[in-house]
């Protein structure tokens, strides 16, 4: 575990927010996590990494809940604050001869757009189309970072979207071509729903990866 | 000469490590005793998995702080990791020694006895520096080939005890595993916390496998617990080597997809089913044998149905079940829907029950077939050990040796106590 100062915090929205620490000698496989605390406490919890593999600082995309022990505090972090970081962990990785040649689709939620970021903007040369769901559309995270024609934004909540509805809606009304290499990242219900739907339609199961979220 | 005794609880990483440890104190003049009998050392190699294996390990401990109170007392393992503030804080406990020192266990106690007291920073710090097994306490030999996990599945408070994953150099295990071939072994156990996910240099997991099925020597290779991720075709092709046994614990946890994903565990209840009816279709009568998890939070009734059909669907030999409880620090803490002790216990009872007509009826297809039996237990002429399957035979015969292959025809099942194989020396 490693000690790392804020360089400063991005707020998104009123509860979303990135923070930025240096990044020193750490290296990490674009998709995976680390384990995030003050330096001295034993409060940690688990954040993808957002930002890319070449970027020269560490970024993660956090999102203040109820009741939640770390995040509110984290908000609170200064530039010059130390954060200590463990990791990278996590296998919810690409694979090197599939990034080049393979078409890709990431379905997300919410924050789950965090490891997503990280591939795109890692990979930027990529196949690749990306459903982010959300309820409104504050909630559309840096959505000018990614290319307009990919990128299609669900809100449930609202009709302020590219499409009215849920990811899953999405998915069953615009059906995924087999050869798609899926990679879901959020909730526990939106993955269960939408590994279904995409197996319904033909996706190999090999190729689905996905990473939960809580 | 003094004597030294061993209380090992939890997984095969911790048997195999307390093998290793007390091997050298008996290549070193101790003489091993049991854990009953007085002792000028007793080691606790504890398990924090559970709180069961909690409980277990602060009764041990306080078995020997009340009737041993001049005997030097070391407390190691997961619990050493986990709870080390409060073990330390006892008197009693002489040292408390992590998973990182346990290796080092030997210096420290040979320290006490010239009158040096080492500090743990002082003491070696490789988790992969432990000698043979060959005078431990079990026939057949285990090695180590990786330590700690970097899952982070939500119930498991592993990955904070045993640490990031690493793996034991290539050459480093299959030297080791040469000599204990080439020292009589005759059945070698691979194991470590997350086997499957052994990476050393350009060598993973299968190709680890493979070469060590490639050594010569008359041997059997066995496979501990293993996740149902991170292996592909290679590995399952290999299942097919005369030399590997087949068995294979794989780890299924739960029997509903909705669970596994809070679990966070990386395979669906389709991909881990594809692997079993894979092996099995080249091999129907494979021994597969699993962990479950009862009373996870959010667990329900359907759920929990769909565990008790997925032991039936699976056929598993041998189910070893584990009610849920709270680890501190873990994901699952912090979740909603905590099941109630009451219901879990319930629950529990149910998936036994299962789990043991399961068993029954899978070893029953032995009867009348063959197994090549090591035995590692004589009593007179009736001799015990596990056929190929890790299933228990015994059967009767003059003149037995101990580590020594037997085929062996299975002529009737006895389910008094454990579900044992009988059989007749061909």
């Amino acid at each position: 575990m490693k000690s790392h100062q804020v360089i400063n915090l991005r707020h998104l929205t009123p509860s979303a927010y990135i923070i930025r620490l240096e990044k020193k000698n750490f290296t990490f496989k674009t998709g995976q996590y680390i384990t995030l605390g003050f330096s001295g406490s034993i409060d940690r919890r688990e954040y993808s990494i957002y930002s890319a593999e070449q970027d020269d600082y560490i970024e993660v995309l956090i999102k203040d809940v109820e009741n939640g022990l770390l995040s509110k505090k984290l908000k609170k972090c200064k530039p010059g604050d130390m954060l200590d970081i463990d990791g990278a962990f996590g296998h919810f990785s690409l694979k090197d001869d599939e990034v080049k040649n393979k078409k890709f689709m990431f379905i997300c939620t919410g924050t789950g757009i965090s490891p997503v970021h990280s591939f795109i903007h890692t990979h930027p040369e990529m196949d690749y189309t990306l459903l982010h769901g959300i309820r409104h559309k504050e909630e559309a995270y840096e959505k000018e970072t990614y290319d307009s024609n990919r990128y299609v934004l669900c809100t449930s909540g609202e009709n302020t979207g590219d499409f009215n509805g849920r990811v899953t809606e999405y998915l069953l009304k615009n059906p995924v071509s087999p050869d798609t290499i899926c990679y879901l990242c959020g909730n526990c219900h939106m993955i269960y729903e939408a590994y279904d739907i995409l197996e319904k339609q033909g996706v190999k199961l090999g190729p689905i990866h996905t990473e939960v979220y809580f | 000469m003094k004597t030294i005794a061993f209380k090992t609880l939890g997984c095969r990483l911790n048997q195999y490590e307390t093998d290793a440890l007390a091997s050298q104190f008996q290549n070193n003049n101790y003489k091993l005793v049991d854990f009953d009998e007085e002792a000028d050392v007793y080691v606790i190699n504890t398990c924090t998995v559970t709180h069961q294996s909690d409980h277990k390990s602060r009764n041990f401990i306080n078995q020997i702080t009340k009737r041993h109170k001049d005997s030097i007392l070391v407390v190691t393992g997961c619990m050493a990791d986990n709870a080390k503030d409060e073990l330390e804080s006892k008197d009693e406990i002489n040292y408390v020694l992590e998973n990182d020192n346990k290796s080092a266990l030997f210096s420290l106690v040979e320290a006490h006895f010239n009158g040096e007291i080492k500090h743990t920073d002082q003491l070696n710090k490789d988790r992969f520096d432990y000698g043979s097994t060959e005078k431990g306490f079990h026939t057949r030999s285990m090695i180590k080939i990786q330590d700690g996990c970097d899952n982070f599945c939500t119930f498991c408070i592993i990955p904070s005890v045993r640490g990031r994953a690493k793996s034991r150099p290539f050459q480093d295990i299959i030297d080791n595993i040469q000599s204990v071939i080439d020292g009589g072994a005759k059945e070698v156990i691979i194991t470590g916390v997350n086997i499957g996910r052994y990476e050393y240099e350009d060598y993973k997991f299968d190709d680890l496998v493979e070469a060590i099925l490639n050594l010569d020597g008359d041997f059997r290779l066995r496979i501990s617990s293993l996740e149902p991720d991170g292996f592909g075709d290679k590995f399952l092709g290999l299942l097919s080597h005369p030399k590997m046994t087949p068995h294979l614990h794989l780890c299924l946890q739960s029997g509903s997809d909705k669970l596994l994903l809070g679990m966070r565990r990386m395979y669906t209840i389709k991909t881990f089913k594809d692997t079993v009816e894979k092996v099995r279709a080249i091999r129907p009568d494979f021994n597969f044998t699993t962990d479950m998890i009862i009373g996870f939070p959010g667990e329900s009734e359907t759920d929990f149905t769909d565990s008790c059909n997925m032991i039936q669907d699976m056929q598993f030999g041998h189910v070893h079940t584990f009610k849920y409880s709270i680890r501190k620090g873990t994901r699952a803490e912090r979740m909603p829907d905590q099941i109630p002790e009451k219901l879990k216990t319930e629950r529990s009872a149910i998936l036994r029950d299962i789990a043991e007509a399961c068993k029954l009826k899978y070893r029953s297809q032995f009867v009348g077939k063959t197994q090549r039996v090591l035995v590692e237990n004589i009593n007179g002429n009736i001799g015990r050990g596990y056929g190929e399957h890790y299933i228990p035979v015994q059967f009767e015969a003059e003149n037995l040796k101990q580590n020594t292959f037997y085929d062996v025809t299975i002529k009737k099942i006895h389910t008094d106590k454990d579900i044992l194989l009988i059989g007749e020396l061909i």
